[in-house]
C-alpha cells in the first residue's frame, strides 16, 4: 500500500482515509471532493495519474483540514501513529503539514517499530520537522527545492526562514553539490534527495547521482504544485518496484516533460500540468 | 568559505536542544505585559509558557514567553495590543530572513523570500501563481491570493499562521515595492 498524508486547505475538514479516485478534474475520497490544488491533493493526483498509467492500485490518502491552526495535521500525525501497525504501508509519503516536533519524534518510532519497515518519503513541512527533530537520516527520500536544500544544509535552522543569510544569498546552481554534502555532514539529509530547480539533481550519501537539465521550462518554478507533482510521481514509482534513484529522475523528467507538452506561462495552474502527465507517461516515459 | 559563519554541529540526538531550537521568545519590558501575553496568547489556542530569559537573550525584564517559533506570525498578531520588544529564536540561528529575490519573465515578475516565491502579471499586478513553503497555511493562502491583485490581498501575515506565511508575506511586500515603482497603479 502507498499512503499518501498531508492537510488539505479546507476549515472544519475531518480526517478522511480511503483510496483516492479521480473525478473530472477534482479528486473523490469517501464521497467528498477535494480539488486537485498545489499542495497534498497535487502530489495525491499526480501519484494517482502513475497508478492509472501502471494499473496500479490507486494510492490510500490520509487527510483532514487544516489552514495553519496546526488542528488537522495534529489528527494526521495521530491517526498515523495509532494506525500504522494495521496499514502495514510499503511506501508512505509525508507532506503539508504544522512541523510538530515532539508528534514526528513519536511517528518516526513508531515507523520503526513496524514488522516491515515502509519506504519513508517527505517533503514540504514534513521535511522540516523531519530535520529539525534530528531524524532526517531516518528517512530515505526527501525532496527539497533550492532554498529548502540551503536548510537542510544549515545544521541550526529549524526552518527555512531562519536559514543563515550568507547561505541563502549564496545558493545557486553551483553550489547544489556543496550543500549537498553539507546536508549529509550535517545530518539533515534523507537517504536520497532529489534537489529541485533550474537543473534537477539526484543525490546520495556518496554524491550527485543524476542530472536532469531538460526539457528547460523556467515557468515551472513559479506554478505552486510542481513540486509536489514530482513528489507524488515518485513515491508511486517506488511504489511500484522502481529503485529510489530511477524513480527520482524519471519523476523530475516527467515533470519537465509535462511542462514542455503544452503552453506553459508562470500563469498556468497546476492542474493543468497534471492533466498532462498521462499523455507524457503514454508517450515518453518508458521504463522497460 | 560558504560555512565561515556556522558553529560546529550538534549532536542529532540531542532531542532537547532540538525541542530548544524550535522555541522562541517574546521579549517584554514589564512583567505585567509578560503576563497579560501569556494570558492572550492561551486564550487564542496557542502553546505558551513564562520562562526566564536567559541573560544573553535578556532585554527589558525578566520574564519572558517562550513559543513554538513556526506559530510566530500567529502569535505576534495575537500581541498586537501589547508593546512587546522582540521575537527572538531560544538557541540556534539568528533572524529571519529579509533577503528578497526578484526574477524577471517576459510578462511577469516572480519574488522570492526564502523558501516561498510570488508571481505576478507585471503591468496588472494580479497574482498568478504562489510556490514553494510547506506550512499548513500555505495551500490556503495560495488559493486565497490567486487571481487578485497584489494591493488587494489580505496580507499573509494578517491571516497565516506559520512562518512560511511571513516568509509569503515579504514576497508580497517585496511585489508591492516593485510593482508601484513599476507605475503598476
Amino acid at each position: 500500500m502507498l499512503i499518501i498524508a498531508g492537510i488539505i486547505p479546507l476549515p472544519n475538514f475531518s480526517l478522511l482515509d480511503g483510496q483516492v479516485q479521480r473525478e473530472g478534474t477534482e479528486l473523490k475520497l469517501n464521497e467528498h471532493q477535494i480539488p486537485s490544488t498545489q499542495g497534498t491533493a497535487a502530489m495525491i493526483s499526480a501519484a494517482l495519474a502513475v497508478s492509472d498509467h501502471f494499473r496500479m492500485v490507486a494510492p490510500r490518502a490520509v487527510i483532514a483540514g487544516d489552514i495553519g491552526r496546526g488542528d488537522g495535521s495534529r489528527l494526521i500525525y495521530q491517526y498515523l501513529i495509532d494506525h500504522l501497525p494495521r496499514l502495514k504501508p510499503k511506501v508512505l509519503a509525508l507532506h503539508y503539514w504544522m512541523p510538530d516536533l515532539e508528534l514526528m519524534h513519536q511517528l518516526c518510532e513508531q515507523v520503526k517499530a513496524l514488522e516491515t519497515r515502509p519506504v519513508l518519503i517527505a517533503d514540504a513541512a514534513s521535511m522540516y520537522a523531519a530535520k529539525a527533530v534530528g531524524l532526517a537520516s531516518e528517512f530515505d527520500v526527501f525532496t527539497p527545492d533550492l532554498s529548502e536544500i540551503a536548510f537542510l544544509a544549515d545544521a541550526e535552522a529549524i526552518h527555512p526562514a531562519y536559514i543563515d543569510k550568507h547561505l541563502f544569498e549564496t545558493c545557486d546552481v553551483r553550489s547544489i553539490p556543496e550543500l549537498i554534502a553539507e546536508a549529509y555532514k550535517n545530518q539533515g539529509a534523507a537517504r536520497y534527495m532529489l534537489v529541485k530547480g533550474e537543473s534537477d539533481f539526484v543525490a546520495n550519501e556518496e554524491g550527485i547521482l543524476a542530472s536532469i537539465a531538460g526539457p528547460d521550462v523556467p515557468a515551472l518554478e513559479c506554478i505552486g504544485g510542481t513540486g509536489d507533482t514530482i513528489t507524488g510521481m515518485c513515491a508511486a514509482l517506488i511504489y511500484k518496484g522502481l529503485d529510489i534513484s530511477s524513480a527520482l529522475e524519471i519523476s523530475a523528467r516527467a515533470n519537465r516533460l509535462a511542462g514542455a507538452r503544452g503552453k506553459t506561462t508562470p500563469a498556468t495552474r497546476i492542474s493543468e500540468i497534471i492533466a498532462r502527465l498521462p499523455e507524457v507517461f503514454r508517450r515518453e516515459i518508458n521504463l522497460e | 568559505m560558504l560555512w565561515s559563519k556556522k558553529k560546529a554541529r550538534t549532536e542529532p540526538d540531542n532531542k532537547a536542544l532540538q525541542d530548544k531550537r524550535n522555541k522562541g521568545l517574546v521579549l517584554f519590558d514589564t512583567v505585567e505585559e509578560a503576563i497579560r501575553s501569556e494570558k492572550l496568547v492561551k486564550r487564542s489556542g496557542y502553546a505558551c509558557a513564562l520562562v526566564a530569559p536567559p541573560p544573553q537573550l535578556r532585554k527589558g525584564c525578566d520574564i519572558a514567553l517562550e513559543i513554538n517559533l513556526i506559530e510566530q506570525p500567529a502569535i505576534e498578531r495575537t500581541l498586537q495590543a501589547v508593546p512587546y520588544k522582540e521575537v527572538v529564536c531560544l538557541e540556534g540561528s539568528t533572524q529571519l530572513l529579509d533577503i528578497v529575490q526578484v526574477f524577471e519573465y517576459p510578462e511577469h515578475t516572480m519574488v522570492k523570500a526564502g523558501n516561498m516565491k510570488l508571481t505576478y502579471e507585471t503591468g496588472s499586478g494580479l497574482i498568478v501563481n504562489t510556490s514553494g513553503g510547506g506550512c499548513p497555511d500555505i495551500p490556503y493562502l495560495h488559493i486565497a491570493m490567486l487571481g487578485k491583485r497584489l494591493d488587494e490581498i489580505p496580507r499573509p501575515r494578517d491571516v497565516g499562521h506559520t512562518l512560511c506565511a511571513l516568509m509569503l508575506d515579504r514576497a508580497v511586500e517585496g511585489a508591492l515595492e516593485i510593482w508601484k515603482k513599476g507605475d503598476g497603479i
